[in-house]
């Protein structure tokens, strides 16, 4: 029992698992390289990036959940769908009260989910599920199960356009605002976790719960926190994906939920919290983007996509819970 | 099992010979000889970490590589699993009642083998017709379709012991079984242990509670340190000389204890402090500088105690007084704001965050002083933790170690260390040497001596009896939830803490 520490097998996956994510983004280039011509330039990649930045958006906060121990954020589709139909709502008061109402839902469910969660200690799974379907129910009934368009709704102040824009607009190059505010969001993500009193106490909280309240943690302000987080950053991709739609409607998001988890997870935060970051997580959205372009480049469709992305998640949870096991770091 | 009841060493339900167990840097179980008759009690004494929980471990078929013979009923066996174990009539009651609380009592008593009929539909008749038998046999009259959970702490143990009795065993072990129990509750208990001695089964009794020993066994074993001390009839002792025998070499002192001048003022004062069901009308003052040992069994309230003055369990009634101002412990972010830290005795669940590194843990409740304005580096507090893991000799020294991969004696050290980090006025120590080394508990010690040089008040909860005589300046003792007893230096002695903390007098 006692010698499994210095395993040099194990200590060498730790150290993989650290960069591990990097190094598995670069097997799928190089494996994209070899398959397909087009792959490696520059339109091709930045269109995966394309494709994967909003997702990026969405583990930035949700990360945080993970992070704590509290597994996933299971209302973040919803979050984003109900922050862009506010928003495009908000548009007849102007550009930006139509951003501020986008991010004032994010704020909202992520307060509700906070008190709840962190504070009263409910089940995260069974609450943020419980949450979207009431958030989701919420809007058909209130939007009477229509869908809203961004033009219509701004009548001829022109934020319309301006909000139609928002996910398309070019700030340097062919680098667009949406990468912007993922670069920008993930670098205080990150320096979040590492550099302030919050992020040293989530992870403290994702280690050892009880520790953590022993040591003077306040850990339902802490984990309440988490979750602000990842609404709020739910919000700011919804405003944008909506954006990308042109349409507000309450099925926006879809599948978001999982597909963080997945890149989550493959990007080295084990559902058991504490370890991990977001350099990692972000990692593991590349890989969810390089394996959908690849899949699509060598033809395989979207439905099998679907299931070849839920057996990748699983084989990630489950490589990472043996290899900890096995090396005696996981508890229980 | 027929033939119980004929000649002498037949009539041994249980003989153990010879038993040793050994971990590493400790034999906890030395060569020891064990035996119990048919219709006997055989109680089995001893302070902690003498063996007794090991020995009843290998009985139990917990720990299949011990060194000796095993026989039952005349019958060398080998208890190489607790399914082993239970197939050869071994019968075991912990503390801690294994029943699932929401669960009828009926299907608890019944797990695994309820009645069924046509090989498919629950028989609801024959399983309360069953469970009721069992529970006569407790001396219990009760609704089998209860829940387990709604039953009182005696009955639940009671239906326990039912359940382990339709195993028909044919040697029963109760682990403290008195513990939780009011003194009504005892004495139905016994009742109930002396009929089940008449009908033939051979009973292990293992308590802290010495008068008790005293009411209930027809022998006793004394085991120290890993060896048997003596086993003689009952009639043979009386509690001096069994304690005697416990405690082995009252006069080998392992500590210095040259008294410390305590110099400084009055630091803590408690009065009458009272957490309803917990501890009542508790009353101390402690000084700066000053060693406050706190004795008594466990269950006497002295973790309660210690969690309800760090603020992390409510208080009913009384007062404290921090350097003369009093103090309300609300939460412990707030005690430890105060200068109070509280090491609790579960280092593992409650104490580290395993998975993160030494340096990690030793911060871990300075982290919110350590920052300016809400941002420090990672790598802040990283000169204290160099200093700590120096200081209590940390190995390894490297503080990027994950917590999990130290020792026990280490991981112990650096829990101290998080808490040193704090630099409290009070500190408040509960079992801080338990499982540990012989080479960390010197350091810990030392460690505790320097902190009490320094002016901190150390309030020190320890079942460790040298440990508490040899670091105490003074000594409170508990016994159910209240002061029984405030040793002063020239009145300490082993025996004097015991027999406050329940060995002699009435049933305490």
């Amino acid at each position: 029992m006692g010698d499994t520490r210095q395993r040099p097998l194990g200590r060498a996956w730790l150290v993989a698992s650290r960069l591990g994510v990097y190094l598995v983004v670069l097997g799928l280039l190089v494996a994209g390289a070899f398959s397909s011509r087009g792959f490696l330039s520059y339109g091709n990649l930045l269109s995966i990036v394309d494709g994967v930045m909003l997702l990026g958006i969405v583990v930035t906060g949700m990360a945080f959940v993970t992070y704590s121990g509290h597994y996933a954020d299971l209302s973040v589709p919803t979050t984003m769908a109900f922050a862009g139909v506010v928003a495009v709502e908000f548009l007849r008061f102007g550009f930006g009260a139509a951003m501020a109402g986008g991010l004032c839902v994010g704020l909202t469910v992520g307060l509700v989910n906070g008190v709840v969660v962190g504070g009263l200690r409910a089940n995260p799974i069974v609450w943020t599920l419980a949450v979207s379907y009431v958030t989701k129910g919420l809007m058909r009934w209130l939007w009477l199960n229509r869908q809203i368009y961004p033009d219509v709704k701004s009548g001829a102040t022109g934020a319309g356009e301006w909000f139609v824009q928002l996910y398309r607009q070019e700030v340097l190059g062919k680098i667009t605002l949406p990468m912007v505010v993922l670069v920008a969001m993930a670098m205080a993500a990150q320096f979040v976790l590492r550099w302030t009193t919050f992020g040293r106490q989530l992870r403290l909280v994702g280690a050892n719960p009880e520790a953590a309240r022993l040591s003077g943690v306040p850990t339902g302000r802490t984990v309440g926190l988490a979750f602000v987080l990842s609404a709020l950053a739910a919000a700011v991709a919804g405003v944008f994906i909506t954006s990308l739609s042109k349409v507000g409607a309450y099925y926006n998001g879809e599948g978001y939920d999982f597909d963080a988890v997945t890149a989550i997870v493959i990007g080295g935060m084990t559902l058991t919290g504490g370890r991990g970051d977001i350099v990692g997580a972000l990692g593991g959205v590349l890989v969810i983007g390089l394996m959908g372009n690849l899949m699509t480049l060598v033809g395989i469709d979207t439905f099998s996509q679907r299931i070849i992305k839920g057996l990748v998640f699983i084989a990630a949870v489950g490589i990472g819970t043996g290899v900890l096991r096995r090396l005696g770091r996981e508890d229980a | 099992m027929a033939e119980i009841g004929q000649p002498s060493t037949i009539g041994l339900a249980l003989e153990m010979r010879s038993i040793r167990k050994a971990y590493p840097g400790t034999v906890a179980v030395d060569g020891v000889d064990f035996s119990v008759s048919a219709g006997e009690v055989h109680a089995l004494v001893g302070e902690n970490g003498a063996g007794k929980s090991t020995l009843m471990k290998i009985l139990a078929g917990a720990l299949p590589d011990y060194e000796g013979e095993v026989r039952i009923s005349g019958q060398v066996v080998r208890l190489s699993s607790p399914a082993v174990a239970r197939r050869h009539g071994i019968g075991m009651i912990y503390q801690e009642l294994s029943l699932a609380g929401p669960v009828s009592v009926a299907e608890n008593l019944l797990a695994g083998q309820l009645p069924v009929r046509w090989g498919l539909v629950l028989d609801g008749r024959r399983r309360d017709a069953l469970a009721r038998e069992a529970l006569a046999r407790v001396g219990l009259a009760l609704d089998p379709g209860r829940a387990v959970e709604d039953l009182s702490q005696h009955e639940a143990q009671l239906v326990e012991i039912a359940k382990v009795l339709r195993r028909r065993p044919c040697i029963l072990v109760l682990d403290e079984p008195t513990s939780a129990l009011s003194r009504e509750e005892v004495d139905r208990l016994f009742a109930m242990v002396r009929r089940l001695r008449q009908g033939g089964l051979a009973i292990v009794y293992i308590s802290h509670h010495l008068a008790e020993v005293f009411r209930i066994a027809d022998r006793v074993t004394v085991l120290r340190d890993g060896r048997r001390m003596a086993t003689s009839p009952i009639g043979e002792l009386t509690p001096e000389t069994l304690i005697e025998r416990m405690v082995g070499r009252a006069a080998d002192r392992l500590y210095a204890s040259q008294a410390r001048p305590v110099v400084g003022g009055e630091r803590l004062r408690v009065t009458r402090l009272t957490r309803p069901g917990f501890f009542h009308d508790v009353s101390f003052t402690a000084r700066t500088g000053e060693v406050l040992g706190v004795g008594g069994l466990s269950g006497a309230g002295r973790t309660e105690l210690a969690r309800s003055l760090a603020g992390l369990d409510p208080i009913g009634s009384g007062q404290i007084e921090l350097d003369g101002r009093p103090f309300r412990p609300r939460s412990l972010a707030r005690s430890i704001r105060h200068g109070v830290a509280y090491l609790t005795e579960d280092r593992k669940r409650l104490g580290l965050a395993l998975r993160l590194s030494t340096g990690e843990n030793i911060v871990s409740a300075i982290i919110g002083r350590l920052a300016r304005g809400g941002l420090l580096s990672p790598g802040a507090g990283a000169g204290m933790v160099e200093d700590l893991v120096a200081a209590l000799q940390i190995h390894p020294a490297d503080a990027t170690t994950p917590v999990r991969s130290l020792s026990g004696g280490n991981q112990q050290k650096a829990l101290l260390a998080k808490w040193l980090a704090t630099d409290p006025k009070v500190l408040i120590l509960d079992e801080p040497t338990r499982g540990v080394d012989v080479g960390a508990k010197r350091v810990i010690h030392d460690a505790i001596e320097r902190l009490a040089a320094g002016g901190t008040t150390v309030l020190l909860i320890s079942s460790d009896l040298p440990e508490l005589l040899g670091l105490s300046d003074r000594i409170l003792v508990l016994r159910r939830g209240r002061v029984a007893r405030e040793l002063s230096r020239p009145e300490f002695s082993e025996e004097a803490v015991l027999l406050a903390a329940g060995g002699g007098g009435a049933h305490g």
